[in-house]
């Protein structure tokens, strides 16, 4: 394993601490879609309001599952 | 033998006009039918759509139009999806993630299709949400810029002081969209329906409006 040769620590543990950084920030980002497209819906109804919602909350459950996934395997 | 004399009242009864005339041609404009024109909820040019409710909308108004840019301008996000999609089949006969251990490269292809997904809510809710709509009263841009950014502004048929309509381009001419550019006098200048499905419809349409508005405040009939 490649490891920092100062600090002793593995360069894979810093790569996952950035990635699993970066996908809180895009979990974050994922809560924004549903909370925009919540506002969205309610400013125009036009009847098809429950696949768009369900649209934005599969993306948010992708984002949390992705997220879960990287913490386990990395 | 013509009328030497002729009282004040009949004058007036006949410069009356028809009680229920704007009411007529109101219901003459609805009968018209608009081919193309659907009340799918995807659809890109829906007239008199009956399920049609938005924000500010009040509870006698009734939405004419309902219009979005054609869909024939989603076809560059759809492709690129459809890229971005395969690119990780594609490119997996390639070593390119081959630095970075099987775990990250696992996750690595997860984030590209989280990316991808983001992109394609993203562009979708970008046409689904930018709409024109035209009422009796007034007419509505919904701009839907990003996804934490939109901006809603009307100004009354009344305003309207010009409409111009461009279509032009080989792609436009084939699938029949344009632009339709509305000056107004209201604090928003210019209302512009950007890549719409049939623009010289909606310019007539939003004429129709406009002398039936110029009607209404000539009979005082100004909700």
């Amino acid at each position: 394993m490649t490891t920092i040769p100062l600090l002793g620590i593995s360069v894979w543990l810093i790569a996952k601490i950035f990635v699993l950084l970066g996908l809180v920030i895009y979990f974050v980002f994922a809560l924004v879609v549903v909370r925009q497209v919540q506002l969205m819906t309610d400013t125009l109804e036009v009847g098809f309001e429950f696949p768009i919602r369900a649209l934005s909350w599969a993306h948010l459950v992708f984002a949390a599952g992705v997220f879960l996934i990287a913490l386990v395997i990395l | 033998m013509p009328d030497i004399f002729i009282s004040e009242e009949s004058k007036k009864e006949d410069l009356k006009p028809e009680p229920h005339l704007s009411e007529k041609s109101k219901s003459k404009v609805q009968k018209e039918k608009f081919p193309g024109s659907t009340h799918n909820p995807l659809s890109a040019f829906c007239y008199y759509p009956g399920n049609i409710n938005f924000e500010t909308k009040e509870s006698k108004e009734k939405v004419v139009l309902l219009l979005r840019q054609h869909p024939i301008t989603n076809v560059k996000w759809i492709l690129i999806a459809f890229l971005m999609i395969l690119a990780p089949i594609v490119l997996g006969a390639f070593p390119i993630l081959s630095f970075l251990p099987p775990d990250f490269q696992f996750i690595a292809v997860l984030i590209w299709y989280l990316v991808t997904t983001a992109f394609v809510i993203q562009s979708f809710l970008t046409w689904f949400f930018n709409v024109y709509i035209v009422t009796d009263e007034r007419i509505v841009d919904i701009d839907f810029y990003s996804l934490i950014y939109k901006e809603v502004s009307d100004a009354n048929i009344d305003k309207i002081q010009d409409v111009t309509y461009k279509m032009g381009g080989v792609v436009r001419t084939l699938f029949n969209y344009g632009d339709v550019l509305i000056q107004t006098a209201s604090e928003v200048p210019n209302f512009d329906f950007l890549a719409v499905p049939k623009p010289d419809q909606v310019a007539k349409i939003l004429q129709d409006l406009r002398i039936e508005e110029e009607q209404e405040k000539l009979e005082g009939r100004i909700r």
